[in-house]
């Protein structure tokens, strides 16, 4: 009788983070030490982790497969949530989310992200979306006591709703073409004489666009990102800023790369003004903001604006280039925020950029630590942020993009001058208050990864970017 | 044939299917309306007797004529629609909402094999929608009332309703699967592979679930806390009068109907018996239909009612889990064998 | 000839049809039989006899929305339920067990109300 049933092997890392995540939510009242669930979240991803290295094969009549292209992705995601989880502890404790609910809810938007990047159907890709958006969306308004909390969150829902809803109608067209929702059999078809210039394939790819804009936070589909990044935790905002978005470069891959790429055409037409006003947008936002977390929250839509343009590339290379930028990103910021999240206390917010003011003579170590994240997201040398932008910039310029590089090169220059603000501001300026530093061992330890991360990937990025190569050697025929 | 005569007897054939129809569901309904006129006699004569009282005996021999006195009386009151009410069309609207929803499941309830309106193949399904779309009346009377009482007795109508009627929606599902079929005249003949021809056996959980969920979804004591008179006056329909008041009256003794009907084909094997009694092909099917609803009025007349709290925590507490463990275990069992 | 799937569910519609009639004839002989004796006090929402004060319309308590909100939870399951009852016999071991994978999933769900007081009404 049991042996009737189909294996699902694939599906295992998933699997186990439901059910752990589910036992989670459920025996949060009988818990009192909720470090616990710390614990026991770092250690289902770690096995999760070594799951998906271990797993292969297609499931669910093949419209779910755990080939490589996913499993980079998976490690992203995973990664993401070890770190977000070192994080939490300290700070969540401080505003008053720590229970075992938060801890679930980062698993269930885990574990859709994980359905999107391995999905080899849209109806499963719409599905891990809506698992992973409506968990963030929750996440986002845990703070639901504070007002900006529930605006950011209540914007963020209303906004991902709607982009939802493009990205079913999106389905829908190509579904109405091809007779299908699998990717293999749709990139077989959109292959097939006049196919190419249907007004319904176009208008298709522009949804996705919008879809996947919104998901990425892509100037013009970003205004929710700011208030969402500001009202959320901290914690939150650091998840936010990494794991969404990696989803959302996960599932266009699979949806532009791998079932629209004989269409690349058009896609790549919508996509390059969005990447360049994204680009200078972000970067010229950013300069009035005066809240660290909107500061950061413009910055994550530069960087969204950077790493579309490996998709933009449409070659084996620049998808390469964009999931290296991602792998890379994670440690940024993530680190970044873990900074931020040092200075809460229960009755200070220490999100302003004046709070900073002369850090290095109060806390030189965790002044550097920021300054080593800075540099990173500027894009300065020794560090992961300038190899990221190099592999994109260099991708996109094989590809035949020289004036997008130009303009992103010049984006990046205006770019720097808010991240440099701080460092002047950290190590130029003297104290004007003594800040409280709330640093526990799990935040340490998530600093010592983000800095180490960052610094030997900036030298040595060699294994992840040739490990990023392999990966998407399957996605492009 | 040719074709303007080809559409003709289609034209025919279809006046026909229709005033056969027409005159089928009048038959129905009007047998079923004389059925709820004389449950309002049985059940106050049968409550009295069962309080030592004598119960009506005025009007007509043994009281008899009582339910026609009944109507000749609401249908020469006055109507009054209060002056607070704002939403004069809502307020119209409503008690014909559910009395057309609570009656016209009566078309796809078989009585007989070759006696049911309409034998369609989602017939539950039409049941189930029907009897939910019924509190649709009761929570739209209760808000174009206006007033605290109705407001009240919607508000707790509504929330009844909805959570008794996924317990009765999944405890129907057990059924399904041992039917295989939506189809009602399917689920009765399938009912012959079963013992003593029915699934109130095999289903007994279904079936436990069932009558309670269906006593609360037609607001009957012990579960009448939409109307609770005590507290509520007459809950959501308080400013009705006259015939207006009748018309929901009159649904929730339809919804009482249909859902013994429903409990009769579903659970109790239709119009099937120990031996067949020639001549009346109904026989057995009227005969468990009666006894349930004695069955209704016989719960009444017994037990208190319960508080709210705990006619929620009945639903959502006990009801539910049972309902998915009956159906677990039922697919179970089907598996194994 | 043989009755088309879509024209059997007319006669529903012609019961209801009945219903409704019905339900307006008695109404309209109500009002040509009733009386009309208007006075003001007898317009007035009933309030155990007194006048009725203050707003009618006003807050009520959220649990009202929960229930509305599991409602639609379970009701969905219930949709999804059955046509997996109707065609279990075809479908065998394999679906069996996917569903109550689902009725799992869903009993998580509704234990976590359950534990954070969704059906507690004191």
């Amino acid at each position: 009788m049991w042996s009737s049933l189909p294996s699902f092997v694939a599906v295992y890392p998933e699997i186990l983070l439901v059910v752990v995540a589910s036992i989670m939510a459920l025996a949060d009242r009988w818990v009192k030490l909720k470090d616990v669930f710390a614990w026991i979240t770092i250690a289902t991803s770690v096995i999760a982790l070594i799951m998906v290295f271990a797993v292969e094969g297609a499931v669910f009549g093949n419209s779910y497969a755990a080939d490589t292209y996913g499993l980079f992705f998976k490690m992203i995601f995973l990664l993401a949530l070890i770190m977000v989880t070192l994080v939490s502890p300290g700070y969540n404790r401080m505003v008053g989310i720590h229970f075992g609910e938060y801890y679930a809810l980062l698993m269930f938007a885990v574990t859709g992200m994980m359905l999107m990047a391995s999905s080899k159907d849209l109806i499963l890709l719409f599905l891990g979306l809506e698992l992973m958006s409506l968990s963030v969306y929750v996440l986002a308004a845990l703070l639901y006591s504070d007002l900006r909390s529930l605006e950011g969150a209540m914007k963020y829902f209303l906004l991902g709703a709607f982009s939802s809803a493009f990205l079913l109608l999106a389905i829908t067209f190509l579904y109405g073409l091809t007779g299908t929702t699998y990717i293999d059999v749709i990139a077989k078809k959109v292959f097939y004489p006049g196919l190419a210039d249907n007004t319904a394939l176009l208008l298709s790819a522009a949804l996705f666009v919008v879809a996947f804009g919104f998901k990425v936070a892509l100037v013009p589909f970003h205004m929710w990102s700011p208030d969402a990044y500001e009202g959320a935790p901290t914690s939150v905002t650091a998840f936010m800023a990494v794991g969404p978005k990696a989803a959302g470069f996960a599932a266009m891959g699979r949806v532009f790369i791998e079932a629209l790429y004989n269409a690349r055409v058009d896609w790549v037409e919508y996509l390059i003004p969005l990447a360049l006003v994204t680009m200078f947008v972000g970067a010229i936002l950013a300069v009035v903001q005066t809240n660290i977390k909107r500061l950061l929250a413009y910055s994550s839509i530069t960087h969204a604006g950077y790493a579309v343009l490996g998709i933009i590339a449409a070659s084996r290379e620049g998808m390469a280039a964009t999931m290296l930028y991602l792998f890379l990103y994670l440690f940024m910021t993530i680190g970044a925020f873990s900074v931020v999240t040092l200075f809460r206390q229960k009755d200070f917010l220490g999100e302003e950029i004046t709070d900073y003011q002369g850090l290095s003579k109060t806390h030189p170590w965790v002044a550097l630590v920021m300054l080593i994240f800075l540099f990173s997201l500027v894009g300065i040398p020794p560090t992961a942020g300038f190899i990221g932008k190099f592999f994109v910039f260099k991708a996109a310029y094989e590809a035949g993009h020289h004036l997008l590089v130009i303009g992103a090169v010049l984006a990046s220059a205006i770019a720097a001058y808010p991240y440099l603000r701080i460092v002047m501001l950290m190590y130029m300026k003297e104290p004007e208050k003594d800040l409280a530093v709330n640093v526990t061992p799990y935040v340490f330890a998530g600093l010592i990864i983000s800095v180490v991360g960052v610094l030997i990937l900036g030298v040595y990025p060699e294994p992840v970017i040739n490990f990023a190569r392999t990966c998407c050697a399957g996605l492009i025929p | 044939m040719d074709v303007q005569g080809a559409y003709n007897a289609a034209n025919h054939f279809l006046l026909k299917y229709l005033g056969i129809s027409l005159f089928k569901a009048l038959i129905v309904v009007v047998i079923a309306l004389l059925h709820v006129a004389y449950i309002t006699y049985v059940e106050r004569k049968v409550i009295g007797r069962m309080q030592q009282r004598l119960g009506p005996n005025r009007v007509g021999p043994r009281g008899l004529l009582q339910p026609i006195a009944d109507v000749l009386k609401l249908i020469t009151k006055e109507d009054i629609i209060p002056s607070s009410v704002d939403s004069r069309w809502v307020f119209i609207i409503a008690p014909f909402i559910s009395l057309v929803a609570g009656a016209t499941s009566l078309a796809v309830l078989p009585i007989w094999e070759h006696f049911v309106v309409t034998n369609v193949n989602a017939s539950l399904l039409v049941v189930l929608a029907m009897s939910s779309l019924s509190s649709f009346g009761v929570i739209l009377a209760g808000w174009a009332s206006n007033s605290r009482y109705s407001f009240l007795g919607g508000l707790r109508a509504g929330a009844q309703v909805v959570s008794y009627e996924i317990a009765m929606a999944l405890s129907l599902v057990g059924v399904m699967m041992l039917a295989g079929s939506m189809n009602l005249v399917e689920i009765v003949k399938a009912q012959i592979a079963s013992p003593f021809k029915i699934y109130a056996i095999p289903q007994i959980i279904g079936f436990f679930v069932f009558m309670i969920a269906a006593i609360a979804e037609t607001n009957r004591t012990p579960f009448d806390l939409p109307e609770a008179e005590t507290e509520l006056v007459a809950g959501y329909f308080v400013e009705y009068s006259g015939i207006r008041f009748a018309l929901f009256y009159l649904a929730e003794y339809f919804g009482m109907v249909v859902m013994s009907m429903l409990a009769v084909v579903c659970f109790l094997g239709g119009w099937y018996g120990p031996f067949d009694i020639p001549g009346i092909p109904m026989f057995w099917f009227l005969l468990k239909l009666y006894f349930l609803i004695f069955f209704y009025i016989w719960v009444r007349a017994t037990l208190p009612r319960y508080r709210y709290d705990q006619l929620m925590g009945l639903g959502w507490k006990v009801l539910i889990p049972l309902s998915l463990l009956n159906i677990v275990i039922t697919g179970f069992i089907k598996i194994l064998v | 000839m043989e009755i088309s799937l879509s024209l059997k569910y007319i006669p529903i519609l012609i019961t209801a049809l009945i219903v409704f009639v019905i339900g307006l004839a008695m109404v309209i002989i109500n009002q040509v039989l009733g009386p009309k004796r208007p006075y003001s006090e007898k317009y007035l929402a009933y309030e155990c006899g007194l006048p009725p004060t203050g707003e009618t319309r006003h807050r009520f308590d959220i649990k009202f929305y929960a229930i509305a909100i599991l409602f639609a939870v379970f009701d969905v399951e219930a949709v999804f339920l059955y046509p997996w009852a109707i065609t279990f016999d075809q479908i065998g071991f394999f679906a069996y067990i996917e569903m109550v994978v689902f009725i799992a999933l869903l009993l998580v769900a509704y234990f976590y109300a359950w534990i954070r007081g969704g059906f507690q009404w004191d």
